[in-house]
């Protein structure tokens, strides 16, 4: 009997992440995001999302826009309601959209967001290009791949403003951890000083990426949740995108309370007399005790 | 001094690239769109070789049933599928609509739903962190609840306070630390390759 209650015991820590994804799961459920009254990710400032706006007033009918998707699949969803915004934002105003990746995980995120759009001659698939900066580069002279042959008209219109970079009247910059905006900079708005530079990047490039936009070097930058919040909110495909596309804030609360609650449970155990680390037989293994 | 090969052929390249960057010259730019090609071409040998060592090396695992037959398995027919779907007769490689649909509807969500689980992980990491190194470890949890506290997706007076403190803590400690630490990167590496060059080190591979 008392072997049973000690199985149940230890059954219940064993049982408590299963019952945490299951009641984060069914929480987000019950309180979607547009139930969340009082809850915002939306920055106050909304200078980012108004400057990514106003670089895209500043595009010419017509336009021709370079996205070069390179996110990362472990930071992409932070990021994807913002990039998808303004993808559709570029699209609504008539810019006709060219996607390159220089990274396979940007490549394989490129696929799955032209495949969600289907055909459309506003869209070029330039697919993608091994080499990563020695790419980046040599993409300035030439960016189309051998197989784009006469190509449609998006083609066509790359060739005849010269088959690289700056054929383009702006680059969509799309960043994770491995080629991103930073690379651009170095790589291509040295060459073409003249492009216009727009970046979306996750939180953690943010300190990063800042002293490009106040030297001028990126025109404008979405870098924060907040941000990109506050871009969805302010472009004209928001209202389509916000229910289905946007992190649901609920959700993002009660990850935020659950890692605080972990956290603090983690502290006190850690100072706490009882759960001292110092007692536990791994605290053997710290390497505080080694020379 | 002893120079080697391949310490020679990055100074070459780099000074090559270097001054193509800095002179308008037809020859010049000639030879280093050249020297990127041939970056190019290296860079999908590479991936084509650490394709071909990965299917030998999982191939002889599952016939010698070594390992994980099973994941073995899994990795060579997700291999075989996607080769197919780009090579068969009249496909349209990397960009055929087979080869889109399988990165778009199995690739990319199984790699998000791994990436998912980061948070129990995390997690999990975090306790055993505590348990092994647990000064370090506490001064990190301290400064992540921080970072989480000041992210919180709460609107209202208090949302705007602390948006305001977070933009303040991005742009001015943490975006300040950051940028020494990419500013000392940049020295150290401009010094190191200074030594290649002067052939200050004894050794230079």
């Amino acid at each position: 009997m008392i072997d049973r209650v000690r199985g149940s015991r230890g059954a219940l820590p064993r049982l408590a992440p299963l019952a945490l994804v299951l009641g984060i799961a069914a929480a987000t459920w019950i309180w979607p995001a547009e139930n969340a009254d009082g809850l915002s990710t939306a920055n106050p400032d909304r200078s980012a999302a108004t400057q990514v706006d106003e670089a895209f007033d500043a595009l010419p009918p017509d336009a021709l826009v370079l996205v070069a998707m390179d996110a990362d699949l472990g930071t992409y969803p932070e990021i994807r309601g913002a990039v998808r915004a303004a993808i559709d934002d570029l699209l609504l105003r008539g810019a006709r959209l060219a996607f390159v990746s220089y990274s396979p995980e940007g490549r394989a995120i490129a696929a799955a967001e032209l495949e969600r759009r289907g055909d459309s001659a506003a869209l070029l698939d330039l697919g993608f290009v091994a080499g990563a900066e020695a790419a980046l580069v040599r993409s300035v002279s030439d960016i189309l791949p051998a197989g784009a042959g006469a190509g449609g008209e998006i083609a066509s219109a790359i060739r005849s403003g010269g088959s690289g970079i700056g054929a383009f009247d702006m680059a969509l910059l799309v960043g994770g951890s491995d080629i991103g905006p930073r690379s651009w900079v170095e790589q291509v708005g040295t060459r073409l000083p003249q492009l216009p530079m727009v970046a979306i990047v996750p939180t953690f490039a943010q300190p990063e990426i800042a002293p490009y936009l106040r030297s001028g070097q990126l025109t404008a930058v979405l870098a924060t949740a907040r941000d990109d919040a506050a871009f969805v909110e302010v472009t004209r495909s928001g209202d389509a995108l916000r229910a289905s596309d946007v992190p649901s804030s609920v959700a993002m609360l009660i990850g935020a309370v659950v890692a605080l609650a972990a956290i603090a449970v983690a502290l006190a155990g850690s100072i706490g007399p009882a759960g001292s680390a110092a007692s536990s037989p791994d605290a053997a293994e710290s390497d505080e005790a080694e020379p | 001094m002893r120079r080697s090969l391949p310490a020679f052929t990055v100074v070459l390249v780099g000074l090559l690239l270097l001054l193509d960057f800095a002179l308008i010259n037809p020859l010049l730019a000639a030879v280093s769109d050249a020297l990127l090609e041939l970056v190019v071409l290296l860079a999908a040998a590479a991936a084509l070789a650490g394709g071909v060592a990965l299917v030998l090396r999982h191939w002889t695992d599952l016939v010698e049933r070594r390992g994980d037959p099973l994941g073995s398995l899994v990795l060579l027919a997700g291999f075989a599928a996607i080769l197919l779907a780009g090579f068969y007769p009249g496909s349209g490689g990397a960009t055929d609509p087979a080869v889109r649909w399988l990165v778009a509807a199995l690739l990319a969500p199984l790699i998000a739903a791994l990436f998912s689980l980061l948070f129990f992980f995390l997690l999990g990491a975090m306790r055993r962190g505590v348990t092994l190194r647990g000064r370090q470890t506490a001064v990190m949890l301290v400064a992540a609840a921080v970072v989480i506290v000041l992210l919180l997706p709460v609107g209202g007076l208090l949302g705007e306070r602390l948006a305001a403190v977070s933009g303040w803590a991005l742009a001015v400690p943490i975006g300040g630390v950051f940028r020494g630490l990419l500013i000392g990167v940049g020295i150290v590496t401009a010094v190191h390759a200074g030594r290649i060059v002067l052939s200050v080190d004894g050794h230079d591979d």
